[in-house]
């Protein structure tokens, strides 16, 4: 123990002696790399001839259901700079030779302030490309990259679906710190929703370079990394569906939704108008954008998910299973239609002006009889209303993978109270809401999942877009997870008598132009009267009846009645869906009376909001 | 309330972590604004150091008790790494719990110094006799075996580098140092047969001064002209790869794309930094991205390119401050556990700075391994400064036997 303390001292010092011996020693490394030889290892530095590159993957493939390509991708060339190399003077000629606006150039090279590459123009046409390549030494610290863009087959349209791809901003890249500057991303619709499927990722080339930046080839490949392949992924509908579903839309102002009610799958989304997406693949004309998004028909937005409206007569299924689930009233429960209603001083009159007579549950829903279900709207009062809105999943996002969809609007006692004050409202806005007019809001895309509600009588999934993805480096399908939700407190009696109902509204109600021959089908009509104009047709449906496939819905904006315009849309893709052709129908027979606009409404609806634009400034998509 | 620190130690650490800081900004900023491997390591360093000023808190005797199972558990963890372990840039070392990534290696070299040092300040053990200096070398075999099998070079040589220091410090005679160390020098030598020669008539006067037994001396003396010997051929039977690690340590040149790549571009960082460097920001070598690694192995070739000879100084200062800081603390603190601990944690910090920063330079072999405070990455830092935290705490307690 003594010895052990004894000598400390002593070791103290030779090991304090070592050490500083060997920090001598690197110091004296660091003198004779950085005094003695510093002229010889500054001009190695500027000389330093390696070049890093980065290598772009190969986007994924968006495909359909069959494994169709329908999004491909397709070389295109860049022209980029190197902010530290590149000087004013050739700058200035650059820019006036690719007719840039100068200040957005060098507002983008002030944020990449090193030696890496800022993509100054893309998708340069071959002439203008040829002529920077062989004028290379008068534009010192210009290189050229290829850089492929998305590609669009043939008779492939929905640029709703597939959305585009753009550079980086810095939004994004707050969203997701591995995006590096200049890069291209998915930025809205598919493209973005599954952007880390589909971009792979990227590799690195060291490239010899001459002092004016010329390739002199590869430096060692035992330091090259190879970019890895971005994931195809496939989609859940057959895209001639989809093709033909557009082409029934064309012309038209409004959205298609059709549900695989067995999975939740899409098997068509449409939206109208739309745009090429062949207009924002590549390098975009400022004209051309400009003139997309200030086109009054808003063909940038997707209605199928963004846009809300009243979702008329087609709610009176709502009310109708919560009056039959609070055991408010029975199926059997009548009320004499004469035709209007009268509420406090005012008059109503129902569509139908000669009245529907005596009716039960079948036969207002069959006949979409409004003064019924104002009176039902009455006897089971705003709170159950509200509740059996959002058992239905109204007022919330369904989920579905696509970027910025609508939750639509559920009012409530507080909305109400908030809105108008304690004693503002009235009963009548609880009259309206029962027929799916007033402030209630909902997306097509909710709609045509609430038929797939009923089609599996409380049961439904997720709606979704994506099959599967396949993933090149492993080899390996991933599927989208396909898990039942369920709408729980609705016995199967009360779906029984909702759906005998909407059964009958298809055979000689106010569906019947919506019928399929030979297939048995519920659906419903809607009529949704809008303040800006003729009111929205909307149809609902699905089909087959009894071992229910497919789900669909239908608006048309401003198309009037929902039987008349939006029932034979649906009924041509079911068509299609059913018998892969058009069933060529005979002319009616009987007459059945159009739904009309009820001309005296309680309260206008609220105004509806203007399409919420959530697309990336010009700017950022250059 | 006075805090439990030492606040020579957390000076000396707040300059390496922030300069380690600016370095690791510097080396990995893109040219704009986010830059998400700094905001990482802010973290880490901030845990870390919050860790640190924390475990004073601790009481010595837990930690001197619990010194053995420590060990024994961080042995089991390099174990487990060996079947479950998770692969890093093809070597075994990562164990996945949940979303943590711990390298089990990082943190058997604090646990190994402190099972020396609990096993050594037994008063009834003396390291000169033949038991006592096995089971040392068992303690410290164990893990480096384990290690070098993941296979992690760099992290196995920090444990024979602790081999020497504790054994010195822990009171081994002179003659049985001098048959530690004088075989390596012999290998060493043996490529130059005059140097040989020289060295075995030095080693032989050496000997017969010892005054031990006749049969002993010429045993002794016939392994070395044996290792003398036979090392050439030894050299000759290496793998083409190994033989070129070496050659190219000692002469860069010689393979410039392959192997000498990260020699050669590390030195044209440094030698172009000069002696008042290039300012933050603007080494060319850094941003280039020439240096592979730059943000964890070659953290000091920015620091060396950006802030030249006078940076570079200022760095080397600091950690000669706190090695010679940790060596005094271990002669004047009563307990001989602390004392050896303390040992053998400047001899982990100083055997990092000397390779990793020697290998920047041209002066040690690449090993790949990081500099303490200063490199980019989670794991190594918590380590850090949980030795450094261990460190705090028996300066606290200096005066406890």
């Amino acid at each position: 123990m003594h010895e052990f303390f004894g000598s400390f001292m002593i070791k103290k010092n030779i090991l304090v002696a070592l050490i500083i011996f060997f920090f001598s020693i690197l110091w004296l490394g660091f003198f004779n790399l950085q005094i003695v030889k510093q002229d010889t290892y500054l001009q190695k530095s500027l000389n330093n001839s390696v070049r890093k590159e980065t290598l772009l993957p190969v986007r994924g493939l968006i495909r359909d259901r069959t494994g169709r390509i329908l999004v491909d991708n397709t070389a295109a060339y860049a022209v980029a700079v190197i902010p530290k190399v590149v000087k004013t003077a050739v700058l200035d000629s650059v820019t006036a030779f690719l007719k840039l606006d100068k200040k957005r150039v060098l507002k983008k090279i002030k944020r990449n302030s090193g030696f890496r590459p800022v993509t100054i123009a893309r998708d340069v046409d071959r002439k203008k490309l040829i002529y920077l390549e062989e004028n290379r030494l008068h534009f010192p610290g210009v290189i050229t990259l290829l850089e492929p863009k998305r590609f669009y087959r043939d008779s492939v349209y929905s640029p709703h679906l597939f959305g585009a791809i753009g550079e980086v901003s810095v939004e994004d890249q707050k969203r997701n710190p591995s995006y590096e500057n200049g890069e291209l991303i998915g930025k809205s619709a598919l493209e973005k929703e599954y952007d880390a499927e589909l971009r792979g990722a990227a590799g690195v080339v060291y490239k010899m370079v001459d002092a004016s930046g010329r390739e002199l080839g590869r430096f060692d490949n035992e330091f090259n990394v190879a970019p890895q392949h971005g994931s195809d992924i496939f989609l859940t509908m057959d895209y001639n569906m989809q093709a033909f579903a557009e082409s029934l839309m064309t012309d038209k102002r409004g959205a298609l939704v059709a549900l695989d009610v067995r999975t939740g799958g899409v098997l068509a989304m449409v939206s109208k108008p739309d745009y090429d997406p062949r207009l924002l693949a590549g390098k975009i004309d400022a004209a051309t954008w400009n003139k997309l998004l200030n086109d009054e028909g808003h063909p940038l937005y997707s209605r199928a998910i963004q846009s809300v409206y009243p979702p008329g007569s087609t709610y009176k299924i709502v009310t109708a299973l919560a009056a039959l689930q609070e055991k408010i009233i029975t199926p059997e429960w009548q009320v004499y239609c004469p035709g209007y209603f009268k509420l406090g001083r005012r008059t109503i009159r129902c569509w139908n002006a000669g009245g529907h007579g005596d009716v039960d549950l079948y036969g207002a829903i069959k006949g979409s009889c409004n003064v019924y279900f104002y009176k039902l709207g009455l006897k089971i009062g705003l709170d159950i209303w509200e509740k059996y809105s959002k058992l239905f999943a109204f007022g919330s996002k369904t989920g579905i993978d696509l970027p910025n969809e609508s939750a639509g609007l559920v009012p409530s006692t507080q909305y109400f109270n908030r809105r108008y004050g304690k004693n503002g409202w009235t009963k009548g806005n609880l009259a309206n809401l029962a027929i799916g007019q007033g402030e209630l809001l909902v997306t097509p895309l909710q709609m045509a999942q609430f038929a797939m509600i009923l089609a599996n009588r409380g049961t439904y999934y997720r709606p979704h877009l994506l099959d599967h993805t396949y993933n090149f480096a492993e080899k390996e399908n991933s599927f989208y997870p396909v898990e039942p939700h369920y709408v729980r407190g609705i016995s199967r009696e009360n779906y029984d008598v909702v759906l005998e109902g909407m059964r009958r509204v298809m055979n000689g109600g106010t569906g019947w132009r919506g019928k399929v021959p030979g297939v048995e089908m519920a659906g419903k009509t809607g009529t949704a009267q809008n303040p800006h104009g003729e009111s929205h047709a909307w149809f609902i449906t699905f089909a087959p009846f009894d071992i229910p496939e497919v789900a669909v819905a239908v608006i048309i904006e401003n198309g009037g009645g929902g039987g008349a315009n939006a029932a034979p849309v649906a009924r041509k893709f079911l068509e299609k869906y059913f018998y892969n052709r058009l069933i060529p129908r005979p002319a009616p027979k009987k007459k059945i009376e159009e739904e009309l606009v009820p001309i005296d409404s309680l309260i206008l609806p609220m105004e509806i909001p203007g399409p919420m634009l959530m697309i990336p400034s010009l700017e950022d998509s250059l | 309330m006075r805090l439990k620190i030492d606040y020579n130690i957390t000076l000396l650490v707040s300059a390496l972590l922030a300069i380690g800081l600016v370095a690791v900004y510097s080396a990995t900023s893109s040219g704009s604004g986010e830059n998400a491997y700094f905001q990482r390591q802010l973290i880490y360093a901030v845990t870390g150091f919050l860790i640190m000023v924390s475990m004073p808190y601790l009481s010595y005797r837990f930690l001197e008790r619990i010194s053995y199972v420590l060990y024994a558990f961080s042995v089991l963890l390099l174990v487990l790494v060996t079947f479950i372990g998770v692969k890093g840039f093809g070597a075994e070392r990562w164990l996945a719990v949940g979303p943590i990534k711990i390298q089990p290696s990082e943190f058997a070299k604090i646990t190994t110094v402190m099972a020396v040092a609990r096993y050594l300040s037994d008063r009834d053990v003396n390291v000169n006799r033949l038991k006592a200096f096995i089971t040392v070398t068992l303690l410290i075999l164990t893990p480096f075996l384990l290690i070098i099998k993941q296979p992690d070079l760099g992290t196995s040589l920090v444990f024979l580098a602790l081999y020497l220091p504790l054994l010195f410090w822990a009171g081994l005679n002179g003659f049985a140092l001098f048959l530690i160390i004088s075989p390596l020098i012999t290998v060493l030598l043996s490529f130059n047969i005059w140097a040989l020669v020289v060295w075995l008539i030095l080693i032989s006067g050496f000997l017969y001064f010892s005054r031990k037994k006749w049969l002993i001396l010429l045993a002794i003396v016939s392994v070395h002209i044996g290792i003398g010997f036979a090392t050439p051929y030894m050299w000759d039977q290496l793998h083409d790869y190994q033989k070129n690690r070496i050659e190219t340590f000692l002469n860069p040149e010689h393979d410039p794309r392959g192997a000498g790549y990260q020699i050669i571009q590390s030195q044209v960082a440094i030698g172009s930094g000069g002696v008042w460097g290039k300012g933050f920001l603007n080494g060319t070598q850094t941003h280039l991205k020439f240096l592979p690694a730059q943000h964890t192995d070659f953290i000091f070739s920015v620091i060396a390119e950006e802030w030249g000879l006078v940076g570079v100084t200022v760095v080397l200062l600091l950690f000669l401050a706190l090695l010679i800081y940790l060596i005094s603390l271990a002669s004047v603190v009563k307990a001989r556990y602390a004392s050896i601990t303390l040992i053998g944690v400047a001899a982990i910090l100083f055997f990092h700075i000397f390779v990793n920063i020697g290998m920047t330079v041209g002066v040690a072999p690449v090993t790949g391994l990081p500099l303490p405070l200063i490199s980019y990455g989670g794991s190594f830092m918590l380590s850090t400064m949980l030795m450094l935290g261990i460190v705090q705490n028996l300066s606290h307690n200096r005066y406890q036997m």
